[in-house]
């Protein structure tokens, strides 16, 4: 099981290429998806140990793909963070309503993110 | 019941004339009354006075009739009498006299005929006396007197006495029934008035209550929010039913009022809401190219902070798609503004004379890099607008232009973007056609609307703000025209603006 691997989903290629480079940068195991759908076949599939999920996607949008994961058994566990540019307050609870652990808005704050996305990592290996 | 159909003056109105009505009854009866008993007081009076005159009467008559026998005895004896002793004798004949003619006016049509004989028989026995007196001391005259006339007269008189009685009598058992019959008629009287006038002032009582508690039980449930509730005008009529009327007139307009107030509520709240939306979206767009810019510039400054060998190409790479974010961030914050103005109905129109063939072909000249970028190729037709000038928008419909033909070069790739321009007497007739990436028919319903491209990797691949054509549309519209798309995935697309031509 890669515990330590990061599934960044997210369909905007500037955005994906620089957040991939800089997860990878800091020591991180980043694999990507492009849309909901897909993000849940390599959720099932790669057991990642954290989900960074956009939400405005194409086939299936974060937030449906969110809740699809929080009701399959087999991937529940795995902690979503939401990234979005939707950076309202209503939006905030429309991610953790989905059933996103965390939410962090665009323009992203990395260390924030990093963080957080330590936090998600070593709640599962400990 | 009827007086609840009454207005409340006409009520107070009847109440009053009834009971009015019976108490002049009342007062009737009464007076009947007392005149009955006036009458009895009269009668006896007349009955009292006729019995004293008949009784004086009868003992004149027996005096002077006694003193005229001694008289005529003594006449025989030839003793004179005295001249003062005659006039007594004709003074009490003369009140005696009196006493018939006072009798007489106490008689009525039922004692007269009585009457009459008895004076018949009493004033020729008095002129009789008179005369024995006159010719008393004249002895040529002889004394002539008529025994049985004294006894006529007296039994008359008995007679007429009698008479009066029975008819005094009779007279007061009439006039007795009448008084007992007026007290009756008064005390029954009285009693139905005083029971009639209490049943109207609590008939009247009744319905004021119930036309008023109505008219509560309305103002309250209208009141209490039911702002459909109407009181029953029918149900009262006069000053009740007018203020039920204006009651519910006031209803009805504050009724309509309110629905007003939640009509503009409503349309104020949708208003709000429409611009929460804009917000959020102008939100979310700035967001994501500066999430790039800041993003990519952190991570050059890391690596250059870090002392790594740089690879240039990439260095060089990311450094464009910072310039490319930053450049899509400028066109986003005009695009923003113009739809912000249009849609706060601040974008006017300036008409000017417009020489439509040399604008289009200033358009398409500013844009060459940008059709060169994709290796285009442009085919210009604009024969069909050649020397024509029409009023017109220059600044709106060279943005129209701009945004469409800067779109065509952005989806086509080694393409051909035809761009014609043609003008007759009713339309200008712009058309911009590629034969790049096109759309599907879903993509094509919504590539109007602010904030929608045809899907959410356009700007990234392709740029752009998902502003463009909705801005093209809006100023279509402001210029009375309109713009039409046709496209199919792999075929292209054709954009045809249409605008109304007033002659220069």
């Amino acid at each position: 099981m890669a515990s330590s691997t990061v599934l960044l989903v997210e369909d905007n290629d500037i955005n994906r290429d620089m957040l991939t480079r800089r997860l990878t940068r800091a020591g991180l195991t980043v694999m990507t998806a492009t849309d909901g759908a897909s993000a849940l076949d390599a959720m099932r599939e790669h057991q990642p140990g954290v989900v960074l999920m956009d939400m405005t996607l194409p086939v299936l949008s974060g937030w449906e793909a969110t809740a699809k994961a929080k009701s399959d058994p087999s991937v529940a566990a795995i902690p979503i963070i939401a990234l979005t540019a939707h950076a309202m307050a209503a939006d905030r609870e429309r991610a953790m309503n989905a059933g996103c652990s965390d939410y962090e808005t665009k323009p992203i704050d990395f260390p924030a993110l990093l963080s957080k996305i330590y936090l998600f990592l070593g709640a599962n290996n400990t | 019941m009827i007086t609840a159909r009454l207005g409340l003056r006409a009520r107070l109105y009847l109440a009053s004339a009834a009971i009015l009505m019976l108490f002049a009854f009342n007062v009737g009866t009464h007076l009947w009354g007392s005149y009955a008993r006036s009458e009895s007081v009269m009668a006896y009076r007349i009955a009292t006075e006729g019995t004293a005159l008949v009784r004086s009467i009868q003992q004149g008559l027996a005096t002077e009739y006694q003193r005229v026998q001694v008289l005529a005895a003594l006449r025989e004896t030839n003793a004179p009498i005295r001249i003062a002793q005659r006039e007594q004798a004709n003074a009490e004949l003369s009140e005696i006299s009196d006493q018939l003619r006072a009798l007489g006016g106490l008689s009525d049509i039922e004692t007269e005929a009585a009457f009459r004989d008895f004076y018949k028989f009493a004033s020729t026995l008095l002129d009789e006396w008179v005369r024995f007196y006159r010719d008393y001391n004249d002895n040529s005259v002889p004394s002539r007197l008529d025994a049985r006339l004294y006894g006529d007269a007296t039994d008359s008189l008995q007679a007429l006495a009698d008479q009066q009685n029975s008819v005094a009598l009779e007279r007061s058992t009439i006039i007795d029934n009448t008084i007992q019959l007026t007290d009756r008629i008064t005390i029954i009287g009285f009693v139905s008035s005083i029971t009639i006038t209490l049943i109207l002032i609590l008939t009247l009582i009744r319905t004021t209550n119930a036309s008023l508690f109505r008219l509560r039980v309305g103002v309250e449930r209208f009141g209490a929010g039911d702002l459909t509730h109407r009181i029953d005008e029918n149900r009262d009529s006069g000053e009740i039913a007018n203020l039920a009327q204006t009651f519910n007139e006031m209803s009805a307009s504050l009724q309509r009022a309110m629905a007003d107030l939640t009509d503009a509520r409503a349309e104020a709240e949708a208003a709000n809401e429409t611009k929460s939306m804009f917000l959020a979206n102008v939100s979310h767009e700035l967001r994501t190219p500066l999430n790039a810019i800041i993003g990519y510039s952190e991570m050059l400054q890391d690596e250059l902070s870090d002392g790594e060998t740089l690879d240039r190409d990439q260095f060089h790479h990311d450094l464009t798609t910072i310039i490319f974010s930053g450049r899509q961030l400028l066109t986003l914050i005009n695009d923003i503004l113009d739809l912000s103005k249009i849609e706060t109905g601040k974008m006017s129109v300036s008409y000017e004379p417009v020489n439509v063939a040399g604008l289009v072909v200033q358009v398409c000249d500013a844009l060459s890099p940008l059709l060169a970028q994709n290796k285009n190729q442009l085919e210009l037709d604009v024969v069909g607008a050649q020397n024509a000038t029409m009023r017109s928008d220059a600044a709106k419909i060279q943005q129209i232009l701009t945004n469409l033909f800067s779109n065509a070069c952005k989806f086509t790739k080694n393409g051909v973007i035809k761009v014609t321009a043609h003008i007759d007497d009713a339309a200008l007739r712009l058309s911009v056609q590629d034969n790049g990436i096109g759309m599907t028919e879903e993509q094509q319903s919504k590539v109007f609307q602010a904030f929608v491209q045809a899907d959410s990797n356009t700007s990234v691949n392709y740029g752009g703000t998902g502003l463009g054509l909705a801005i093209v549309s809006s100023f279509c519209d402001m210029l009375g025209g309109s713009v039409t798309l046709s496209s199919a995935p792999g075929e292209g697309s054709r954009f045809e603006v249409s605008l109304p031509v007033v002659q220069e």
